[in-house]
Parts: structure tokens; sequence; C-alpha cells
């Protein structure tokens, strides 16, 4: 046990070691880079800021195709916060999907770990499973799911959601996490059985402090996943106390049964974008944070 | 799909049939004890019973006297609180009725795919059903409705003929009209001539570049109508009364022919074939065209923009003076599910909602389309729909689409190939045959 | 590695096998039986519904057909014409977005001011709803309303004056682009989180080499990227292949965008042809793990190399 709480720090000094060294100088990029990077950032920024745009416009403004809107309003910010249905799906939006990441990231790193590591009949087979659910057509699923959702008394509750989306989101969270495991070097794991550990404490104290940066990514891929999911969240559920945001969306009211209110639809996409942003941002300093595992494998 | 399915009633189905599934008897009685289990447990299961059908049982009016308990009313989007309205109105009339409104779907291709959904697990979740005017036959034949014959003439005399119509199928009312809706057509009057026939419309279209008109030819059901509203006025039909198929006629041609050419001479934009309702109203909106074919809900938005009182209404016209303008029916009614256990209080509430006090209300606070002929008027709608008399004529002129349990199956037909000539990538000639085979074709998977 | 194992004795090697296997089965096994619970009788019904006919005239009618949707499927134009359209969208999409989620991913592992910043502004599009960020490209190729064709025409650019989402070609091009915009940022983070698994060992060894950038990007970078390019690739061809809201807003289908899972749709919801459209569900579903498997046995990488692990 005592060369395996070595072992960390140590593999930990590895990855600060080179974090200290980053491969090109603090603020001084190649041209070239440069002109990647804006058009990078322009390419991701401009149908946003157009979505952003759209929701600052009311009215027959919508119609006039400006990119700076000539009269920008927050109406429809305030309508859609004035909404008591939207407030409640946003609500039920961050449950689902924190409680589904946080429950898929356990079970599929579990299953990751089995895969990646241990000795296991019929991996192919496994695999191939785990691929097949989330592959098949929801479009397929949809209706017998609801009739057996019904009967258990699952349906319109927010767990008859978290169950089927932690499902369809677990394969992606499995095959992430599997390969991210197998980056990390065996020699690690072998160190600590020889100092006596058993495969799950290996697991425990070297793989998953060592799987942060895979940990994380996963998590983000997953919540978006799960909170961007439509089809399951509107045939699963009829009423406000159950129905997540992209419904909610959906079922904002117009001018009449034809019409797409444009502006509020922006607004609301625009005000949900925003605890994915809060997300990543949490995330992406443990995705740099712990660059140990590739260093060793070095 | 091109199989003519159910020759054959019997469940067993036909000899050459049998031959191909003892080949594979191994696998499929795998798979079958597998589906025999999950139909168990789903409870969406279909027996070879064939008791439904359009003998199901009927509503007795008088059961609504009395009614009392809970009333789920499921469909679409609420998009301009009519029946939340509705709803709580109809609960303050009947204290002793607890009513409410269960949005389905966002979209109506949504709310029926979640009707179904709910019809075929026998769910009595809702017991009345938003139904759009062309899901009554299909509805009907697949024995999820209750006959609504009785509730629905009681109240016939004070609605507008062609409303009722909608609800009928195989000689029997399975739902009664809410409201309707009938294609308009806006024009700026400062630019072109008021609608005389739609060969003027279009010649007035072409004359400037500010003329133009749009309307919805996006592949979608929007076409179908845009279309339909064409034919109908050219005296040409997609199918009769027997359910012969008509498509296949010079009026057809004629049509496509027009339609195609005032896409290419610029009559009508060529952006109209990425239009829906919305997008057009947004184009017309833009000041860049001179006729807009849209809904009667466009009015109001219009007259909130700078160009209020610039632009005219009129009923949908003729093609070329010598047949009658004609229109395509819209709107919703309601049905009562066959899996209702309260079909006493849906009674009710139907009642209420065709009464001609409520229709005025769906034309004054909801400036929807009254299915009552009374409330068009009067003198409170008019002021706030001034165009009510264009839009009665409209709706009284305007004809059911083909009326079929394979309605979604006849209209794809006719939008993709209608889309393809508008788009050039067709001629008229393949896609009038094309929509006749798949019209036939869809006929055949009845 | 072999050497530490020798060191152990045998006779607990053995035990110590049987112990992992079990650890293995009882590590895998929530996920197994949580998808096993969910997902099987759904799917299994569904593949029971695509192996009968459904009467639209009367409710409860059915006959068994054996593989009848299937053959009338794969006899038919509509299935093939839509497997063709699709396979063109899915091929055109993922390679650019591989190129370009690997170029992103490069550039976000670069230490630089902004670089925070930069990593959460590519990631926005991503975490946009499917349905919205159809809506926004439909109404940015508005030919009215829309700003790009606006632009196109103000600066006399190629693609002015077109109807984009009205044309053949061009409405692929739309999708395609909406596609990419949305889901780079998906690639781009697999394979950064694959990239930080590089040590800078490995680079400054190609250097001592006097490999130039492009050369180490070639020889080290790229082949020691594969496993998680692949494991990009492979989901996002999955989604590529099953893609239906982009078309379903943009296009329904029209001007050469029809989809495989559109045609399943059409047929399920649309037109109720119960069975014909689970059958369309699971031809598609077919495809779509025919092609993860040759993607999973000609590129390589980690899940390859765990399939073919198979201990007895």
């Amino acid at each position: 046990m005592s060369t395996l709480t070595a072992l960390r720090p140590s593999a930990q000094r590895t990855g600060t070691s080179r974090a200290t060294q980053p491969r090109r100088e603090k603020g001084r990029l190649h041209p070239i880079v440069w002109v990647f990077a804006v058009l990078v950032m322009g390419f991701s920024l401009v149908p946003f800021y157009w979505l952003v745009s759209t929701s600052l416009k009311k009215g027959p403004s919508l119609g006039q195709g400006e990119l700076f809107p000539s009269q920008p309003t927050l109406d429809n910010y305030l309508s859609v916060f004035g909404n008591g249905d939207f407030l409640l799906a946003l609500r039920n939006s961050v449950i689902i999907a924190v409680v589904t990441t946080l429950v898929a990231l356990v079970f599929a790193s579990f299953a990751a770990y089995a895969l990646a590591r241990l000795k296991m009949r019929r991996k192919a087979l496994v695999l191939t499973l785990v691929l097949s659910v989330t592959t098949f057509p929801a479009i397929a699923i949809a209706a017998p799911m609801f009739a057996i959702w019904r009967e258990i008394g699952l349906y319109d509750t927010l767990l008859g959601l978290i169950i089927p989306k932690l499902t369809f989101a677990l394969p992606l969270a499995i095959y992430t996490l599997t390969s991210f495991f197998r980056d990390i070097p065996r020699e690690l794991e072998e160190s600590a059985y020889v100092d006596g550990a058993t495969p799950f404490q290996a697991f425990r104290r070297v793989i998953l402090p060592l799987a942060i940066p895979g940990l994380a990514t996963t998590a983000i891929l997953v919540f978006i996943s799960v909170w961007n999911e439509f089809l399951l969240a509107v045939t699963l559920t009829s009423s406000p106390a159950a129905r997540p945001v992209p419904v909610a969306i959906a079922f904002f009211n117009g001018m009449s049964e034809f019409d797409v209110p444009l502006g509020r639809i922006s607004a609301a996409s625009v005000i949900v974008t925003i605890p994915l942003v809060v997300l990543v941002l949490i995330c992406q300093k443990r995705i740099v944070a712990g660059m140990t595992a590739g260093a060793v494998k070095g | 799909m091109d199989r003519p399915a159910f020759s054959n009633p019997s469940p067993a189905g036909p000899r050459g049939v049998r031959t191909r599934s003892t080949r594979r008897r191994g696998v499929a009685a795998a798979l079958a004890a597998a589906g025999a289990i999950s139909l168990a447990l789903s409870g969406c299961g279909t027996s070879a019973s064939p008791s439904a059908g359009p003998t199901a049982q009927a509503v007795d009016p008088a059961s609504a006297k009395g009614a009392s308990g809970s009333l789920s009313i499921c469909g679409g989007r609420d998009s301009v609180g009519l029946y939340k309205g509705t709803v709580d109105a109809f609960m303050k009339a009947n204290p002793g009725i607890t009513a409410k409104y269960i949005v389905l779907g966002a979209t109506t291709d949504d709310a029926r795919t979640q009707a179904v959904q709910r019809l075929q697990a026998k769910s009595g979740e809702c017991d009345l059903f938003l139904t759009d005017v062309t899901w009554t036959p299909e509805f009907a034949s697949q024995g999820w409705l209750q006959d609504m014959t009785k509730v629905t003439d009681a109240v016939k005399g004070t609605l507008i003929p062609s409303t009722v119509a909608t609800t009928q199928y195989k000689g029997k009312s399975w739902a009664t009209p809410y409201y309707t809706n009938a294609g308009l057509l806006y024009y700026a009057k400062d630019k072109v001539a008021k609608p005389e026939t739609w060969k003027q419309v279009y010649a007035e279209a072409a004359k400037a570049p500010g003329n133009g008109l749009v309307y919805q030819a996006k592949q979608y059901e929007g076409l179908t109508v845009n279309f339909l509203e064409l034919l109908y006025s050219a005296g040409g039909d997609v199918i009769d009364g027997q359910g012969n198929v008509k498509i296949d006629s010079p009026e057809t041609r004629k049509v496509l022919d027009f339609m195609a050419s005032g896409v290419k001479n610029g009559s009508a934009d060529r952006a109209v074939l990425t239009y829906e309702e919305n997008s057009t109203r947004l184009a017309y909106e833009s000041g860049k065209y001179g006729y807009e074919r849209n809904w009667p809900n466009v009015y109001g938005q219009l007259n909130a923009t700078p160009l209020k009182g610039t632009f005219g209404v009129a009923p949908l016209p003729s093609f070329d003076g010598s047949s009658k303008g004609s229109g395509v029916l819209g709107g919703w009614n309601l049905a009562i599910s066959a899996f209702s256990s309260n079909p006493g209080a849906a009674v009710a509430f139907v009642n209420f909602e065709s009464s001609p006090e409520w229709q005025k209300h769906v034309a004054m606070d909801y400036s929807q389309a009254p299915a009552g002929e009374a409330a068009y008027s009067d003198p409170e709608v008019l002021a706030k729909m001034p165009f009510a008399q264009e839009l009665l004529v409209s709706v009284k002129g305007a004809k059911p689409r083909p009326v079929s349990p394979v309605y979604a199956q006849i209209s794809e037909a006719i939008n993709k190939n209608v889309h393809a000539v508008l788009a050039g990538d067709s001629s008229t000639e393949d896609a009038v045959k094309k929509m006749a085979e798949q019209i036939k074709a869809a006929q055949a998977s009845f | 590695m072999t050497a530490i194992r020798a060191l152990v004795p045998e006779r607990s090697r053995s035990t110590r096998d049987r112990a992992e296997r079990r650890l293995a089965a009882r590590m895998t096994a929530p996920s197994l039986i949580l998808m096993a619970l969910v997902a099987a009788v759904p799917i299994g019904y569904a593949i029971w519904l695509s192996l009968n006919q459904y009467s639209l005239r009367q409710a409860g009618l059915s006959r068994f057909v054996g593989l009848g949707n299937y053959i009338d499927a794969l006899a038919g134009p509509d299935w093939w014409r839509a497997f063709g359209q699709t396979f063109l969208f899915a091929a055109c999409s993922v390679s650019l977005e591989m190129v370009l989620g690997t170029g992103m991913a490069m550039l976000l592992n670069l230490a630089f001011r902004g670089r925070a910043f930069l990593r959460t502004v590519v990631l926005v599009p991503y975490a946009i709803i499917t349905v919205v960020s159809a809506i926004t490209w439909q109404t940015m190729f508005d030919p009215t309303t829309g700003f790009v064709p606006q632009i196109l025409a103000a600066f006399h650019l190629p693609g002015a004056g077109v109807v984009w989402l009205g044309e053949q070609g061009y409405a692929l091009a739309v999708i395609v682009m909406a596609d990419v915009w949305k889901t780079t940022p998906f690639a781009a983070l697999i394979i950064l989180a694959g990239l930080q698994a590089i040590s800078q060992e490995t680079y400054e060894a190609a250097e001592l080499d006097g490999a130039n950038r492009w050369e180490t990007f070639l020889h080290v970078t790229l082949p020691l990227l594969r496993p998680a390019i692949v494991l990009a690739a492979i989901f996002r061809t999955l989604d590529a292949l099953r893609i239906f809201d982009l078309p379903f807003v943009l296009t329904h289908g029209a001007n050469g965008t029809q989809s495989m899972s559109m045609l399943a749709y059409g047929q399920l919801n649309e037109n109720r042809l119960v069975g014909q459209g689970s059958a369309l569900s699971i031809l598609t579903f077919l495809t779509v793990m025919i092609v993860s498997a040759v993607y999973i046995r000609f590129g390589g990488g980690n899940i390859r190399d765990i399939a073919r692990e198979d201990h007895r």
C-alpha cells in the first residue's frame, strides 16, 4: 500500500513538470494558427450571434434580416422568465441531467474498467450489445416504452425520464471511458498489484484519479446529450411537472397554430446554454489538470 | 408497400406468406416468443378479434345532464390560449366538472403521433381529442372514437355545413367542430390589383419585382393544401366519393404547369420552395411582395407592422373565371375517445364549445374562425375581424381534403411530386403518373 | 510488465484470474442489467412489429409476414435513395468534422492567453438544442429574411441569388454546414482528451530526430491520436447515419435530403404503416451497426484491441 500512495505524487509530479513547460510560449502564436483560431471562433460564434440577435427582436423586426437589431428589446427574455412552465422545465432539466450524468459516470466507469483492464469473457459481444442499445432508432421504441411506462407508473415522472435517458447515454459513456482507461499505462496498476492491492483498489486509487480528463470530457458529452434529448422527453411526459426544457420550448405558444415564436424560442435557447457553459467552465479545468496519464506513458 | 394488403382478411394471410415464414421458422419462433412477452407486457398488442371499427358505441346526448368528475382534453400546442380559455369558461359554467387541457405535441404531426400512441395503448388518459379535420376517417375506422352523430346533429343547425362535413365518415359523425380555417389572399393595395382569378394574380405578380406572390411550397402538408386550392378552383379533384383516383386529369396537368411556370417566371419567388406559413408571413412583412396566401391569423400580425392599412384581404379566387373559387378546409374538431371513462362530461364540453355564445368568443377573444355561422355577422366580431365576411365566403366555399383513412400517405404523394415539379426536378407528366400510382398504392395499404 | 507478472506465483495467479473475472462481471452488471431491463423489451417488440403487417382498416387486425416488410423495402427505390443520400451526407459531414475537430483540438491544446475562453466558446454550438439550431440555420438562409443571402448578394459572392434550401446540392450543403457547426466540438473534445495522453517527451524525441512540426504531427501525433479519432468517428458516424432533425426542419426531405431515419419516421408515424416503418428502422439500425463494425475493425484503436481480447 505504501508504494501505491507514494506512486501518486510521483505521477502528479511528472504531470506538473509537463504543465510547467508548455509546448509554446504563452501568448505567442504562429500567424497561421492565429488565422485558424479566428476562423474557428467565427464559425462557432456567427450562428450563435444570430440566435442572440433574434432573441432581441420582436414583432415585425424578426422579418427584416438585420444582423444588428435596430430596436433591441429584452421583452423575449422577460416573457420567458415570466413563464412558470419554462422555469419548472429548467428545474426538471437540471435535476434530470445532473442525476443522469452522475449515475452514468459511476456505472460506466465500472463497466469501462472491466472492459479496458480486467480479464473477462465475451468482451466483443458486450461491446456490440452496448453499442446496439444506443444505435437502435428511438422512434421505433417510443411507442412500446410509452405503454410500458404507463403500466408500471413511471409515466410523467422525473424518474421515468432519468431511467431511459441513463440507459441510452450509458453506451457513449462506456465507450469513451473504456478508450480513455485503456490509454493509462499498465505499469502503474502493476506496481499497485505487487504492493498487494486488489484490482478494485487499483481501479479506485490509480485509474480513477488518472482518468479525470476522460471523466470530465465524458461528463460534458453525457450531460449535453441528456439535456438536448427530445423524443423520449415528449413521449414519456404529459405535464409541466415532469417536462424538460426542449419540450417546454417546443410548446411555447404563438399568435396562431402556424406561428413560430422565434424571438422567445431564441431567448429561451440562449438562457439554457448558460448552465451548460458553466458546466464546461468547471470541467475544462479538469481536462487540463489531469495530464499525468500521458506523461507517464511516454 | 405495393403488395395489396389485406385483400384476404384472414389473419393467417395468403399461402405465399406462409411458405416464406416456414422457411425461417427457427428464427421467427424465437422472435415471436420475445414478441409475445413484450406484447403481454406492453398492452399495446393487437388481438386478432376485429371487434372495433366504425360500429363503435354511440354517445348518448342525455349523458351530459348532471355529468361530473374529471375531464381531460388532449391536443396540440395551445397557441392562442383558446383551449385553456375554453376549459376555464367551461368549468365556470359547470362547477361539477374538473377539466384540464393536456398538450400532446408542438406540431400537428407530433400531436397526432402522441394521440395515436395513447389510443393504441387503449389509454384512458384523454377523454376528448382535438382532431385535425383530416384525421376523422383514420381515427373512426380504427375504432378509437365514439359515435357522436346524435350530439353533432343536435347543434348542426347553427354550424357551417362544410365544417360539419369534416366530422363525417361512413354516414356517421365522429366529432363535433370546434373552430375552422380557410386560406385567404392578402394583397398590397398600392401595388397590385384585387384578386379576381388565379391567372390574373399570377400575371399581375409577374409585372414588377415587388409584386410577387408568396405561398407555402415547402415539401409538407402546407403544399398539399396550397396545391389543392388551385386544383379545386380549376375543377379538379384527387379522389371521388367512391374512392376512385381522379388525380390523373387535364386539370391537374393544367394547374401543375401553371404553378411551375409561375415559379420559373417570377410570379412566385423561388423562395416559396422553402416556405411554411410562418416564413411566408415574415417574407410578406418585409414589404418585398405583392400577394400572400396565408391563414386568417396573419391579419392581426400584419396590422402590427408598418404595412398596416396598405393591404387588402380577399377570399381565394377562381382559377380562370370559368369555375368557382374554392379553398381547402382547415380547422379542428373535438372527438370523444373510445376509452374515455367520462363521456358524459365530454359531451357537456362539446355542447359548451359548439354553442353560438362560445363560438362568438372563439372569434372575438382568440381571432380564430368560428364554426358557428352566426358569429360572422355579429357586430362585436366584425369590429375585431373586419374581414369576417370574406372569411365566411372562404369557409363556406372550401372543400375538404381527400376523405380517406390513409390521408397522410395521399398527402405525401401529392406534396412530394408537386414539389419536384415546382423545383424543376420532375416533369408534369411524370409527377401526375406518380401521384396516381402512389395514391393507389396508399389505398391498397389500407 | 511480463516481468512483474512472472514474479507472482502460478497458483495465486489463477486464483486472481478467477477473482478478476468475478469482479469484471460485477462491475459490468449494473450497466448491462439496466440496459436489458429498459431497452430489451421495446427493441424486441419493435422487431416483432417489423415481421407483421397491420391493418389500417381495422384496429387489431394483423398478419405475420416474416421478412416481407424487409424484402419490400429492399426491393423498392425509396430505401436505396435514402440510403445513398444519408451516406453522402454522413461522408461529407463526418470527414469535415474529423479534420476540423482535430484542428480545433490541437488549437485548444496550445498554451495561450484566452484558452479557457476559446474552449468554452467552441463548445457553445454543441450545447444548443438540435431543433433550435436547425431553426437558426433555416432563418439564416431564408431567401428574404435571412442574413446569409443578403451578405452573399451584397459582396457578389458565389451562391448569391440561390434559394439554398430549395436547390439540390445547396440544400445538402446547408445541412452539412449546420451539422458540422453543431457537432465538431463533440469530436474536438474527445480528440483533445486523447491529445492530453501524448507526452511531451514524445514530441521532444521527434524534435531530436530533426522532424519539423508538420512531420511531427503526421508521424507522431496523428498515429497516437488514432484511438481518439476512431472513437469520435464511430459516434459521429452513428449519429450522422441516423440524421433526422436537420433535414426534417430544413427541407422535410426535399431536394435530395431524405435520410433513412426520416423515411422510417414517415412510414411509422405519419403513415402509420407500423410493420414497414419498424422494418425500415431496423434496416437503419443494421446499416449503422455494420458501419460501426467496419470502423472498429479497420480503424483500429482501443476498442478493437479490447474486442479482440476474449479471456476464456
